[in-house]
């Protein structure tokens, strides 16, 4: 019994940290530029379409693969920006609307090209490290491994260069910081360069453990927003928390609840956070 | 006056058309439109955005189903007791998100996230509900035809016309409810809660009241919609229909009542309009919203009405 919930803890922190930084993206556009991007499973999905397309169809090696992707993403990232995204700062119901105009739009593009039918690449990494009793597959260590790094980095280079100071910053207050010298518009385009880069990341990654189809990012955006959420909104550290927590809890939930339900425990435990402390478990009151 | 005008053409329109294709858009687009309309009541009149119309869609048709399958009921008896199950929803979730003063983002992700508990729900209940595979409708609603007597709905002039009156009765009892002391205390809370309070308005019991209202003339929808596809499945539940009645009342223009209609019209409309691949379609529907929002966000009834105010002094 220990040992299954052991497994399910490992496994859970792993598919979490998945969550998390896709909520990274969405705190750092939300909680710096105040545009809400919703669509940003969608860039996922184009950053693990590209992994796919670069390593499977085009013979490149995965590890080669992965920095295009996330360049592709990013780029198609710069171009909703400059299209669409600017025009609705602080505008939630806009951001959520434009949002679904670009799921639908990305979605049934990528079914144009690639079909509805699922693909899935070559084992990447194959085998799996014992720890005890238990097994865990390498390429889901390495995957962890990864997101923790860039989550961590993102941290760091936030709170110690002038650029997340700028940010910061501009957070606050748009028009000091551009008293200040912050070159605000280049500001905005490069957090919504970096978030979908990141979303591009994520979906490379996704692409190494689980098969692909156009919906997936609906799917992920909705638990991106819950481990956001959980962490609290604008917390860097929190988005990764809250994915790793959400995905500990539907992994350790699925036991001991009937498992069609797995979708609702994050659900209930999220209603209750945004019920008694509002400001999610890492944020700031 | 030209309200009257356009509810007179609709009411016309069978005697000049009788293309069964042009008809059944339109009376997916009444349906549509009561969703679109009594979202609009809690959206638009009262500023909550509430994801929680596809929930009470689902449940609606579900009970409505159901009562008539397993307690005999007729259908019009059937439809009040969905209702009353709606506003039980309402008054259960929307009692939770008020009283913990939850607003505009955190409204609508608690909402969400009780629809999704909903449809989790309906979706395992397979002794009740028959899960992911659905429930065949077989049954048609009576109704008094002239010359006729009572008789099952058939063909789409018959719809066509039950479904417009539904329409027509629920924007009558929101137009009435808006013009009311009640859609005083909704414009007020929509637009400064803090004050609405200091001026004597219980906030809460006003949102709950708009929140019960909207959902409960909603379930009407729920009901007519089931037995008009002759099919129920819990993909009346999804998320994606709280955005495309979002996307309605948005593109028609919020805090209007003509203008979720309209909304509704075109986007029911659109797709069957333009014969292309359902990818492309699809497409297109993503371009239409985007272009809307950024370049019309009053919608198109506010943007009409706006560009009327400027010519006529």
């Amino acid at each position: 019994m220990t040992q299954l919930v052991l497994g399910q803890v490992l496994n859970g922190a792993i598919v979490g940290a998945m969550y998390g930084i896709i909520a990274l993206g969405i705190t750092l556009t939300f909680g710096i530029t105040g545009i809400v991007n919703f669509a940003l499973g969608e860039f996922m999905m184009v950053g693990a379409y590209a992994t796919y397309a670069l390593a499977e169809r085009g013979g490149v090696p995965y590890p080669a693969a992965v920095v295009p992707a996330c360049l592709i993403a990013a780029a198609a990232g710069y171009l909703s920006n400059k299209a669409f995204f600017r025009f609705t700062r602080n505008n939630l119901v806009n951001g959520l609307l434009v949002s679904i105009g670009l799921i639908s739009l990305f979605e049934s593009a990528s079914m144009l090209v690639w079909t509805a039918t699922p693909l899935e690449m070559h084992h990447v990494l194959p085998g799996s490290l014992r720890v005890g009793d238990l097994g865990l597959p390498k390429m889901k260590l390495v995957v962890f491994g990864v997101i923790v790094a860039v989550i961590l980095a993102t941290y760091l280079g936030l709170a110690r260069t002038w650029l997340g100071r700028a940010a910061f910053a501009y957070a606050q207050n748009p028009e000091a910081a551009m008293l200040m010298g912050v070159h605000t518009p280049r500001l905005e385009t490069a957090v919504m360069l970096y978030s979908t880069g990141l979303a591009g990341l994520g979906g490379a990654l996704y692409a190494s453990l689980y098969s692909l189809e156009p919906a997936m990012g609906g799917v992920y955006v909705l638990k991106g927003m819950e481990a956001a959420i959980l962490g609290g909104i604008g917390s860097l550290m929190g988005s990764l928390w809250g994915g790793v927590i959400l995905g500990i809890i539907e992994g350790v939930g699925s036991i001991f609840l009937p498992t069609a339900f797995r979708d609702a425990y994050g659900l209930t435990v999220l209603v209750a956070i945004l019920l008694f402390r509002p400001a999610g478990l890492f944020g700031e009151e | 006056m030209g309200q009257a005008l356009l509810w007179g053409a609709l009411y016309a329109l069978p005697l000049f058309v009788r293309s069964d294709f042009l008809l059944t858009i339109f009376t997916f687009t009444f349906i549509y439109g009561i969703l679109a309309v009594t979202f609009d009541v809690i959206f638009g009149f009262t500023g909550q955005l509430s994801m929680f119309h596809p929930a009470v869609f689902g449940v609606s048709a579900y009970t409505t189903h159901l009562l008539v399958t397993l307690a005999g009921l007729p259908f019009w008896a059937a439809t009040l007791p969905s209702a009353a199950a709606a506003v039980m929803l309402s008054v259960v979730v929307g009692s939770i998100c008020f009283k913990f003063r939850l607003k505009t983002f955190y409204f609508a992700v608690v909402t969400l996230a009780f629809a999704e508990m909903i449809r989790l729900i309906v979706l395992n209940w397979n002794s009740v509900t028959n899960g992911t595979l659905g429930l065949v409708v077989a049954g048609k609603p009576t109704i008094y035809w002239p010359g006729h007597g009572v008789v099952p709905i058939k063909g789409p002039v018959a719809w066509y016309y039950v479904t417009l009156v539904c329409l027509s009765i629920t924007v009558l009892l929101c137009a009435r409810a808006l013009r009311s002391w009640m859609g005083r205390a909704f414009a007020a809370i929509r637009l400064n809660e803090d004050l609405a309070r200091t001026l004597g308005i219980n906030v809460f019991r006003y949102k709950l009241l708009s929140f019960a209202v909207g959902n409960a003339l909603a379930s009407f929808a729920g009901g007519l919609y089931g037995y008009y596809t002759g099919y129920i499945d819990p993909g009346y539940l999804s998320i994606n229909q709280s955005m495309e009645v979002l996307a309605m009342v948005l593109l028609g223009g919020q805090g209007t009542l003509t203008g979720p209609i309209v909304g509704s019209l075109v986007l029911t409309g659109l797709p069957h309009a333009i014969d292309l691949r359902a990818e492309v379609r699809s497409i297109l529907y993503g371009g239409i919203l985007i272009f809307t929002i950024l370049v019309m966000p009053r919608g198109i009834v506010g943007t009409l009405g706006a560009w009327r105010a400027r010519r006529v002094p």
